[in-house]
């Protein structure tokens, strides 16, 4: 099954030269909040916040809160399953003891 | 597609119970958890943050094989298999909406 909206989501968050920059901050720095990404790249907060919230729509970046701030990293694909396997392997420890 | 692998400290009995028990899924997979374990039956999960899932069983294969369909979007396939010291258990996700994603973000990436 293709989902053609929801390729032209990713190819429209894709397209924008400013949005490329906060994809390869965040490659290179693995994480960062809206207020670190204005500081290192050449635009608005407001700027840099829509940009982050059209990535997060596309589901390339996901965020994640942190006490008072959100920071945000590329998708990780896969990663809940680490979490879930690990979860299981403390699950078959509980029982064994 | 995503793969995962992982060796368990558990027979292969103990992983597909753990995989398959509803109670047992609550334990380590979901906070509440419904499961009609045989092909075409439906499971649903529900997280304490609202998230709630629902998939078909596609396959079910005991101690050896576990498929089943999220209703949103992709499967899952559990693989067991005999290891040194326990079992192997490989996950494999895929979901053609984020593999395309994920395949753009790879080569948008490459050009950065």
């Amino acid at each position: 099954m293709t989902q053609p909206d929801q390729l032209g989501v990713v190819f429209g968050a894709l397209a924008d030269a400013s949005r490329r920059q906060v994809i390869g901050y965040l490659s290179e720095r693995g994480t960062a909040t809206a207020t670190e990404l204005t500081g290192e790249l050449p635009m608005t907060r407001q700027a840099v916040a829509k940009h982050l919230a059209t990535l997060a729509d596309a589901g390339l970046v996901e965020s994640e809160r942190q006490g008072r701030e959100t920071r945000y990293r590329l998708t990780q694909a896969g990663s809940e399953w680490d979490d879930r396997l690990d979860s299981l392997r403390r699950h078959l420890e509980r029982r064994r003891r | 597609m995503i793969r995962k692998e992982i060796v368990l400290p558990a027979g292969r009995d103990e992983v597909w119970d753990a995989l398959t028990d509803a109670e047992r899924l609550e334990d380590w997979f979901a906070n509440d958890v419904e499961l009609d374990l045989r092909p075409g039956g439906g499971a649903s999960f529900r997280w304490a943050n609202g998230e709630e899932r629902h998939a078909v069983v596609t396959e079910v294969d005991p101690e050896r094989r576990l498929a089943f369909d999220w209703d949103d979007d992709g499967t899952v396939e559990f693989t067991l298999d005999d290891a040194a010291d326990g079992t192997r258990l490989v996950v494999i996700e895929s979901s053609p909406a984020w593999s395309t994603a994920l395949e753009l973000q790879a080569s948008a990436l490459a050009r950065v």
